[in-house]
């Protein structure tokens, strides 16, 4: 009789939201990291640069009016949203410019987590949607310290752990954050990128 | 005092334009200078470019792309804003305008030598109101850590004077709300908008 074959806890299809528009920038350097480290695990990856792919973050009036017209809601962004509900994890890599997301990754949220995809609206009250994603990350950079982003609430801390974390609730949480960037020496920069690909090869 | 006002609604005809209209009518009242900045009507482009993140940290010319904002910022002695909620923090459109206009020079003096932090740079303003819609309950809103809300009226108010007054209103559920929780909020920005310029 042959042993069962021992199946690896099967990494699936991952989709990287990366938000930085310099192609050389350390921010770009972790996103090229957490796409290769995810694809080494055998992770499928669909590798969305939001800079890259020119998306538009403003949610337009007529999206506006739209917005609560499940299913037609969708289609200004239906190939994103196709993207998004085909992801079994969830990365976002950004830095964190003035307390919170760079506009794009914030369009992203506004414009493509609508109603009828990311959460829907039972009796006024809010029900998960992208179940789906049962790892969710963010790999992210602050110019501040800790203590100072502490002090204002971390917002995009909690945008990630805790709001899109609501939609989703996943099995995994990641909050990968190098604070302090406009300080950081050669060094830390240098172990963080490898603290991120440590973090998410057992992701 | 001299108020600029940070507008951001998509639609002309929403509760948002009705909020606005209170604040002006309560500035226009009491005489007070104002401008305001409709990001939506103006085509503001809230995203920051690879070319302006270049030049970023070069005062210089940092701040050419958006000159006419970051004149309205160093004018003005108070900030108002007045946005929808959307995933518990700011539209795009506004989070865009606060990537691009509050730069260093302007928003932030960086440091100049090692140990150096960063320091305030809006120790001109000294006054600031928050005022937003909601979808969501002020419970779960709380529960989140209320990001958007937290972003102005800790991490902007931050950087602008000390003890800088600031004035903050939500209308919660907004998608549930009714004629009565409307006009309610209304006086309640009234008032709070009494406060901020008393």
């Amino acid at each position: 009789m042959t042993a069962a074959p021992t199946v690896p806890a099967v990494p699936q299809h991952a989709m990287v939201l990366a938000a930085h528009p310099v192609p050389d920038s350390f921010n770009q350097a972790l996103h090229a990291e957490t796409v290769k480290t995810l694809q080494a695990r055998g992770w499928s990856v669909d590798d969305c640069d939001l800079y890259a792919e020119g998306f538009n973050p403003v949610m337009s009036e007529a999206e506006r009016r739209g917005y609560h017209d499940i299913p037609d809601n969708t289609a200004p962004v239906q190939d994103y949203v196709t993207r998004l509900q085909a992801a079994d994890a969830l990365v976002m890599v950004f830095p964190v410019w003035n307390f919170g997301y760079p506009a794009m990754l914030k369009g992203f949220l506004d414009r493509v987590f609508l109603p009828g995809v990311s959460f829907r609206l039972d009796d006024g009250k809010v029900v998960p949607n992208l179940t789906r994603i049962r790892r969710l990350a963010a790999v992210t950079t602050y110019g501040g310290t800790r203590l100072r982003a502490m002090l204002c609430g971390d917002p995009p801390r909690k945008c990630v752990t805790r709001a899109v974390w609501h939609v989703c609730r996943p099995r995994t949480t990641k909050y990968l954050a190098l604070y302090d960037m406009n300080r950081a020496s050669d060094t830390a920069r240098r172990r963080f990128l490898d603290h991120v690909g440590e973090q998410l090869r057992t992701f | 005092m001299r108020a600029l006002i940070i507008f951001c609604h998509p639609k002309i005809d929403s509760f948002n334009a009705a909020v606005l209209n209170t604040v002006t009518a309560h500035l226009d009242a009491v005489g007070v200078e104002y401008r305001t900045r409709d990001l939506y009507r103006s085509n503001f482009m809230p995203v920051l470019t690879a070319h302006e993140l270049d030049c970023y940290l070069d005062e210089s010319c940092n701040a050419d792309p958006v000159a006419q904002d970051v004149a309205d910022v160093q004018w003005a002695d108070a900030l108002i804003f007045i946005y929808p909620t959307w995933w518990y923090g700011l539209p795009a459109m506004l989070k865009g305008w606060l990537d691009r206009v509050l730069l260093p020079g302007v928003a932030f003096i960086m440091p100049k030598g090692e140990g150096d932090n960063i320091r305030p740079g809006l120790t001109h303003i000294k006054r600031l109101g928050v005022f937003t819609t909601c979808g969501a309950s002020w419970w779960l809103t709380t529960l989140i850590g209320a990001p958007g809300r937290r972003m102005l009226t800790r991490g902007v108010r931050a950087i602008c004077a000390k003890r800088c007054r600031t004035v903050f209103a939500a209308h919660y559920l907004m998608d549930s709300s009714t004629e009565t929780s409307r006009s309610a909020y209304l006086r309640t920005v009234a008032a709070r908008m009494e406060r901020l310029t008393a």
